[in-house]
């Protein structure tokens, strides 16, 4: 018999979830895990900044007889010039998803909706100092407050900076100037810098990368968080299933990819209607489910407390979504932002899977356009749904399945929040402060960010991992990291197994895994509450703490964002890969050295987990040393 | 006697096979692309890619010839014909930094060390098992060695 | 079994020997020399300015003879060839019969006749092992030296002396340094960098005279212009004449230089002579290819001796490398293209659309391109715009059976 394996078994890239990677190499079609090879030979002009693109002279590379492009500039600016737009692209995308989300928080208080936390939006109302006649006025309130920051002009400096953040931090950021304005003016402002024949100067525009990284980390992230807090509902920590066994063929699947996951409150609660179950019914299916992947899932899962019933849990991060769709049980993708890759195309159209897109910004070739609208949201609500069950209609029974229902785990936990956590704990952080000073946990470290192929599929990320566990570090993580570690099974309670004696000893009396999930990479902003907050009972600044961030598997420009707002805070970041800048000495000192006296932050770049966490364990160690503990 | 087969045909001058060279050759102890200092003329690469001005590219390699001009001219012993392997081999410490191979070689292939105390050239990555780094590098098989 | 001889172990005596190995791996192999070791005469400044020991500068490797079954007699020196009875006489009364002889004999130092200068015994050359070895060792005795003329080898000396801290003056009757490979510029920066390593320079300026002590060693030197220059020892580096001693005294025949034909044959029957001694050419790579040549015509391989092209150079002092190829005096009709930065200084001249001549200061990689150019006659007219930044990609060729490149003119 002739047999065609051959041709498909090309090599993938190595996965930290075993089974994953066999279920992937086996797939009869390419996903991402399969293009690393092809992609493996790297530009290394493009790996180190130094290739210029920005004129028609170019693109200039920097090579020893040449070393200054036809400009003149030299690896310094090419690089500091490159950073720097790749930060400011990353703050316009959460930039983007935080104005949505308050856009999302006004409509629900104009249209007097459905509010899932009162509890979050009086906290919010009151960390922002906002008062309004009733709930929904409050609404509007506060969203107004968020709105009119990010709309401000980049020369205005923006108000709520001084009451998100930590006190002793807006003191340091007032000495090195970095307070930002209006943060879309911000964006719009260093774009402009890095244009041709503009800032030539590395050190200004390595320090704008700090401004937006505050612009970023508090808007984009955490109010983000705490917006959607009101309208989704605050997390709670509970038990669930992750992985491709929370895919049940029996139901109409929509899988969700993106950030913004209020865009998809309405078509959610109509999902569960009578009437709307009843067409699932009538298609053949038992009803609609939501199956999460990338971050929009993990937001999902986080909050899924209130939606157990729609959501069947989180599949699996960005570079698995290619292979949850190959599971043929899927029947459309929903998606808003990214990280809806490209490749999940080829894929969608083989196996007749409904592609729809609410937000322009993440616009797929193959996808439906149909734009989010607030006033039309029950119309074109009804108009997906009838798609997707279309979509069902014609394509189940046609399409082959290729479940895999034995991935991923029953019983990860979930749910953890800056407020789920603290509540968990009894109110009060000073329990987890205790173990700390006592050496239970030897510190924390937030292993966050993406996911990423090239060097291997979370390999690093679950490396880094499970050795910080061993060594008593309780590792908090947020975005795909999360989405990977959950997987192999970190956040489940036997985990506790792989931890040190003092952390697996703290784990089983709480029930808890060594690592916590936070969900998805918004939620890095709820890590740094929970710091700023552990920091303010402690009366230290945040660099004192014996606290640590990796994003060992940063993937895209949104991370460096994210990264700019972790050196601002002045915590140690490490990366696996550096951000396209050995090309230039002086980026790479003030990124992986001088930070140090600028905020207290630096870059670690470290490619093996064992050694990054020696160095994260000793910057631990050091600091509790300080901390006299 | 192997020797690095070039078509200039599938040449992009993307310059992959320059830095590998550069990477195989660096003297600092570090590893990996990301590290590789590009602005330090010590870390020149043997190999070079010029524009053909018309959109094409001429990729320059050592040819290890037959009949090596530089090997020829060598008055110190320093590069040597291998009629084994086909190499021309080079001992910096015989070289004596007169120059004559970088005089004679027709193609312009040795070049000074910024220092001017030796010559740079192909050594066929003698020390890696896998052979030359810019063949395994070249992302369009542009070059590929061969027995000849 | 055939006798092999060869007489001389420079560059043209060691490549005949290397290849008429290759070729008769059985035969027998002689090479008689009147240094003890194999060196490279180019590479006497290393060992005179103490870089390199005497088997740093051998260029084949110690072990050469034993490795290739060669019979090396050293430290003697050939009297007489007998071509009736081919044998040749060396030493005190030792002989060796040949089938097929060599002569590598090279070149010696030439002493114009200045008074004093070809008796004394503080007047050294600096072509042979011997020669460095002497100068080590008067140089242990006084720090004060005079070198007659600033050609290469004349500088080789200076520069080595110098890293050593002697005080050198260096006379050159001609108006600039190394006044055969170098324009004015180029000269003057080469004075410069030797000047700033302590070197004194009289231009223009040759000796005509000697005050000398009871020994008959030369004190002072006296000037063309009627000056003194005191010093404890001379190196003449004024030329070289083929040595044709041995060939005269043996009936072979020779004038400034021992006769050859295109195969490297003397007039005598199955004696043939490459290398410096040919007069064919005065540098190392031509010396090279001679005794290739000539070994393969001694083992039987019909092979005549391409024309060299002799008019090529490089220097390398105190970091300043420097290229010289064709020649640089004008002609008719020739043209001087000039590039100049502060790193770097080319020129080129250009005679009826081909380069004739061309010289390279700074970084000279990549100018092998402008010998050939030079050599083979390659029509640049063309290419003048930018002469200067030619390289092998404006000929490139590629010769698909064996993947060498070649020129596409």
């Amino acid at each position: 018999m002739n047999s065609c394996t051959d041709c498909l078994s090309r090599n993938t890239c190595q996965s930290a979830d075993k089974p994953m990677e066999n279920y992937i190499r086996q797939l009869p079609r390419e996903t991402a895990h399969h293009r690393v090879e092809g992609q493996s030979t790297k530009c290394g002009f493009g790996l180190q900044g130094v290739c210029c693109r920005l004129c028609a002279n170019g693109p200039c590379r920097i090579t020893p007889d040449a070393p200054r492009g036809i400009c003149g500039a030299n690896a310094d600016t090419i690089v500091a010039r490159n950073f720097l737009r790749a930060v400011a692209a990353g703050s316009g995308c959460y930039i983007h998803v935080v104005e949505n989300t308050a856009r999302q928080l006004k409509n629900t208080g104009l249209y007097k909706d459905k509010i899932r936390s009162e509890k979050a939006l009086n906290h919010l109302a009151e960390l922002l100092d906002v008062t309004g006649a009733d709930k929904y006025d409050l609404c509007v309130k506060v969203a107004d407050k968020v709105l009119s920051d990010l709309y401000r002009p980049e020369y205005e400096p923006m108000e709520l900076v001084e009451k998100l953040a930590y006190k002793p931090r807006v003191q340091r950021w007032k000495e090195l100037g970095i307070m930002p304005g209006g943060a879309k003016g911000e964006v719009f402002n260093n774009i402009v810098k890095t244009s041709t024949n503009l800032s030539s100067d590395p050190v200004e525009m390595l320090t704008s990368c700090l401004r937006l990284g505050i612009s970023t980390g508090l808007y984009g992230l955490q109010l983000t968080n705490l917006l959607n807090d009101v309208v989704l509902g605050d997390p709670v920590i509970r038990s669930a299933p992750v992985g491709m066994n929370v895919i049940d063929p029996d139901y109409i699947n929509i899988l969700i990819t993106g950030h913004q996951h209020s865009l998809f409150t309405s078509i959610q609660d109509r999902l569960l209607e009578e009437d709307v179950v009843e067409k699932a019914k009538a298609a053949g299916a038992k009803g609609f489910k939501l199956v999460g992947c990338t971050c929009v899932g993990q937001d999902l899962q986080l909050r899924g407390a209130h939606y157990t019933e729609i959501f069947d849990g989180h599949a699996g991060n960005n570079y698995i979504s290619e292979a949850v769709l190959s599971c043929g049980a899927i029947d459309a993708v929903l998606s808003e932002f990214n990280c809806t890759l490209p490749g999940i195309e080829p894929v969608c159209d083989e196996l007749k899977i409904k592609q729809i897109c609410l937000d322009v910004v993440a616009k797929k070739a193959n996808a439906d356009y149909i734009p989010f609208n607030y006033e039309t949201r029950q119309a074109d609500g009804d108009r997906i749904i009838d798609e997707i069950i279309a979509a069902y209609k014609e394509r189940r029974g046609n399409v082959p399945l290729n479940l895999f229902p034995e991935h991923g785990n029953k019983n990860t936990l979930t749910g953890v929040s800056e407020g789920s956590l603290k509540e968990f704990l009894g109110g009060s952080w000073k329990p987890l402060i205790d173990l700390i000073a006592a050496g239970k946990i030897k510190g924390l470290a937030g292993v966050v960010g993406c996911s990423s192929v090239a060097y291997g599929h979370d390999t690093l990320t679950a490396e880094l991992a499970k050795e910080l566990i061993s060594r008593d570090i309780l590792v908090l993580t947020a975005g795909c990291s999360s989405g990977g570690l959950e997987n192999i099974g970190l956040m489940t309670p036997e985990a506790a197994e792989l931890a040190g004696p003092n952390l697996k000893a703290v784990c089983k009396q709480l029930g808890i895994p060594p690592v916590l999930n936070f969900g998805p990479c918004l939620a890095i902003g709820r890590l740094e509450i929970v710091a700023t907050e552990i920091a303010t009972e402690m009366g230290v600044d945040l660099p004192q703490l014996p606290l640590v961030l990796s994003a060992a598997q940063w993937l895209e420009e949104q991370a460096l964002a994210d990264g700019a707002f972790g050196l601002a805070l002045g915590l140690p970041l490490h990366l696996g890969v550096p951000p396209f800048i050995t090309g230039s000495k002086l980026v790479a000192k003030v990124l992986t050295e001088d930070m140090v006296e600028l905020t207290g932050g630096r870059v670690i770049i470290d490619n093996d987990g064992k050694s990054a966490a020696d160095t994260l364990e000793a910057i631990i160690e050091e600091k509790r040393k300080a901390l006299k503990i | 006697m192997k020797r690095i087969f070039i078509d200039p045909a599938k040449c992009d001058g993307c310059k992959n096979c320059s830095l590998a060279c550069m990477e195989s050759h660096r003297q600092d102890g570090g590893r990996g692309l990301y590290t590789l200092d590009l602005t330090d003329p010590v870390n020149q690469s043997r190999n070079r890619i010029i524009s053909d001005g018309m959109g094409g590219y001429r990729p320059i390699f050592c040819r290890h010839c037959d009949s090596p001009d530089c090997a020829n001219t060598c008055m110190s012993g320093a590069l040597e014909k291998n009629l084994e392997t086909g190499l021309v081999t080079y001992d910096k410490d015989k070289c004596a930094a007169c120059f004559m191979c970088v005089m004679n070689c027709r193609y312009g292939v040795p070049a000074v060390s910024p220092d001017r105390t030796r010559i740079i050239k192909c050594d066929f990555c003698a020390h890696l098992e896998e052979g030359p780094a810019c063949v395994r590098a070249c992302p369009k098989k542009a070059i590929e060695v061969r027995e000849v | 079994m055939e006798r092999f001889v060869i007489i001389g172990a420079g560059a043209a005596g060691i490549s005949a020997a290397r290849v008429l190995r290759d070729f008769r791996p059985d035969d027998i192999i002689t090479v008689i020399s009147t240094d003890e070791k194999v060196h490279s005469r180019c590479m006497l400044h290393k060992l005179l300015g103490r870089e390199r020991t005497v088997d740093g500068i051998n260029f084949v490797g110690t072990d050469f003879f034993e490795q290739n079954d060669i019979i090396h007699i050293a430290c003697q020196t050939v009297k007489k060839i007998d071509t009736e009875a081919k044998t040749v006489y060396y030493g005190e009364s030792y002989s060796v019969p040949y089938d097929k002889l060599l002569i590598a004999t090279g070149s010696g130092f030439f002493i114009p006749p200045i008074p004093h200068f070809r008796e004394a015994p503080n007047v050294f050359g600096f072509r042979d092992l011997s020669d460095a070895l002497k100068i080590d060792e008067a140089f242990a005795k006084g720090k004060r030296v005079f070198i007659v003329g600033s050609g290469l080898v004349g500088l080789d000396a200076a520069s080595a002396l110098c890293h050593r801290g002697a005080e050198v003056t260096i006379a050159e009757m001609a108006p600039r340094v190394m006044p055969l490979q170098t324009d004015d510029y180029a000269a003057s920066v080469y004075q410069k960098v030797f000047e700033d390593h302590g070197c004194k320079f009289l231009l223009g300026i040759g000796a005509s005279g000697a005050v000398v002590d009871g020994e008959g060693n030369i004190t002072e030197v006296i000037l063309s212009d009627g000056g003194h220059v005191p010093c404890d020892f001379i190196i003449m580096a004024a030329g070289v004449r083929p040595r044709i001693q041995l060939a005269l005294d043996s009936g072979i025949a020779a004038e400034r230089a021992i006769q050859v034909d295109d195969h490297l044959r003397t007039s005598a029957p199955d004696v043939y002579a490459a290398g410096d001694c040919t007069g064919l050419s005065g540098v190392w790579p031509d010396a090279m290819e001679q005794g290739k040549v000539a070994a393969r015509n001694m083992a039987g391989v019909d092979e005549a001796y391409p024309k060299p092209y002799p008019f090529k150079n490089t220097s390398n002092f105190f970091g300043v490398s420097m290229l010289s190829a064709g020649r640089m005096d004008l002609t008719d009709g020739a043209e001087i293209l000039v590039h100049k930065t502060p790193k770097e200084y080319k020129k080129a001249i250009v005679t009826n659309g081909k380069l004739t001549g061309y010289l390279s200061l700074g970084d000279i990689s990549n100018n092998g391109l402008y010998l050939y150019l030079i050599k083979n006659g390659i029509d640049v007219s063309g290419k003048l715009d930018r002469l200067f930044r030619l390289t092998f990609a404006d000929f490139y060729g590629i010769n698909e059976k064996n993947g060498e490149f070649a020129y596409k003119v």
